[in-house]
């Protein structure tokens, strides 16, 4: 365990290094949520929608929103494109021939991915309450562990990309669906109650808007639809539930192009 | 006693072509070089990476004593140092003593060992002046030498190294032919693959030619 626990480390220690050592990426990871700050908050200045339920007005209700999309962003944009490049550099080999092995090599690589994203949302709720009077909540501090949870949540689908970069090489254009699908269904612009009665359901098969709900409850003071501890419960399920189901698609797709020689193809 | 065992090894890429391994069965004993040549696109690579368990056996069996690639788990990749052709496979912007002590790390090097093993690779390689400079600023011959470090660092008991002598000049060829003499001495075995007649200028106890598929033996 020691030894696994030290070779998930020395993954993330490297991702840091690499990410640190392109200081423009640092600076546009700092600009960026200013800037989509910056024209939410202008809009929330247009109008006062009255399906939106929470105590900051609309920009409240989408600085959420927002730092899910960043966290989406960061995780289940940035992992494919990962692993795709350790597949160009010949990186990927590393972990092949290695006691740590390839599945556990792309669990680590996913490491600083996650904490990446979560910093970032983090900043980004900080500068929302620095820069345009967000008025968060005393439970806000209890976002922390839901965001973990909703991360555990989340990465099953990073894994799924992930096992497709390995069996098909290229998926660039599908994590941008799945984001932007999300963005639609977990009601991270707006309410979900908007949305047609024939798709409402999709809000229901998936741990976004469980995780979004929760998150606004505890950061704005967003009203629940649900009890707090049945959004829990999805969202704990959904991680027991599509973590495993995950790492066997990625284990097959790792095992199918070791068969083929597809593996050390990009 | 071999250390390696390959038998009756297969392989065949998609498309209407012949096996580039059609039955291939090879013994490595513990303490000897064996050095496989063939023209370009003779199944080389592929039986090397086959033997690394970075490819899976369409057919046939690659053993190190009771451990397979499939089912050995991480006990088979740790007797296994790989240096695979090219220039690829390194980290450009860590430094070097970071790339080695990352690649000791995934190894699963123990900790009381990984300072010691990682200086000495350094040392073996002729590395010490470097180890702080980054790998994106090395020249090819120095990133070989790195690449080489890490075939070696953990002490595998198999080493399979494809063209190894890639942008080496006679300081970094001299240092690999110490190294492989070092592994040999420790026990281990190595396999060491390229196109030219290379078991003329090494010290191999055994060489082979691969043609269509078929092992002979030339040495």
């Amino acid at each position: 365990m020691r030894l696994w626990l030290d070779a998930m480390w020395a993954i993330m220690r490297r991702d840091a290094i690499l990410f640190m050592s392109y200081r423009a990426q640092l600076v546009s990871q700092f600009l960026t949520p200013l800037f989509s700050l910056v024209i939410f908050y202008y809009i929330s200045q247009l109008f006062t929608p009255s399906s939106v339920d929470s105590p900051g007005g609309y920009f409240g209700f989408v600085v959420v929103g927002l730092v899910i999309v960043q966290i989406l962003t960061i995780s289940l944009g940035v992992m494919p494109v990962t692993v795709r490049q350790e597949l160009v550099s010949g990186t990927i080999e590393r972990f092949l021939v290695s006691a740590h092995g390839p599945v556990n090599g792309i669990l680590g690589a996913m490491l600083f991915p996650m904490v990446n994203a979560l910093f970032s949302g983090t900043l980004m709720l900080i500068l929302a309450t620095l820069f345009f009077g967000l008025p968060l909540e005393a439970t806000a501090g209890l976002a922390i562990p839901v965001a973990l949870l909703g991360t555990l949540a989340f990465m099953p689908f990073a894994l799924f990309l992930v096992a497709m970069v390995m069996a098909f090489k290229q998926v660039s254009s599908a994590s941008g669906f799945i984001v932007t699908g999300v963005a639609i269904v977990g009601g991270l612009y707006f309410p979900i109650a908007l949305l047609p009665d024939w798709i409402e359901w999709t809000s229901e098969v998936q741990p976004f808007t469980p995780a979004t709900d929760l998150l606004r409850h505890l950061l704005v003071g967003t009203p629940l639809e649900h009890p707090a501890e049945i959004e829990l419960l999805k969202l704990v399920l959904f991680a027991l539930a599509l973590l495993p189901l995950s790492l066997y698609f990625l284990r097959r797709a790792i095992r199918y192009g070791q068969r083929t020689g597809t593996v050390a193809e990009y | 006693m071999p250390v390696l065992e390959i038998t009756d090894l297969y392989h065949r890429w998609k498309g209407p072509k012949p096996p580039v391994l059609d039955e291939v069965s090879l013994s490595l004993r513990a303490g000897e070089v064996t050095w496989i040549g063939g023209r370009n696109g003779a199944g080389k690579t592929t039986l090397l990476r086959l033997a690394a368990g970075i490819l899976l056996p369409q057919r046939g069996t690659v053993r190190i004593g009771d451990l397979t690639p499939r089912h050995g788990g991480n006990h088979y990749q740790r007797q296994i140092g790989f240096l695979s052709a090219g220039d690829r496979s390194l980290q450009a912007r860590m430094r070097v003593s970071q790339q080695l002590d990352y690649w000791a790390r995934l190894a699963y090097v123990p900790r009381e060992r990984r300072r010691e093993l990682v200086e000495q690779a350094l040392g073996q390689f002729g590395l010490e002046e470097f180890a702080q400079r980054r790998v994106d600023r090395m020249s090819m011959g120095q990133r070989q030498r790195i690449r080489l470090a890490m075939a070696f660092l953990h002490e595998p008991s198999v080493v399979l190294l494809d063209e190894p002598r890639n942008s080496l000049d006679d300081e970094g060829y001299a240092l690999l032919n110490e190294q492989s003499e070092r592994a040999t001495a420790r026990g281990a075995t190595i396999l060491w693959c390229s196109p030219r007649g290379e078991d003329r200028v090494i010290d191999c106890d055994a060489g082979y030619s691969l043609v269509d598929g078929k092992l002979e033996r030339v040495v």
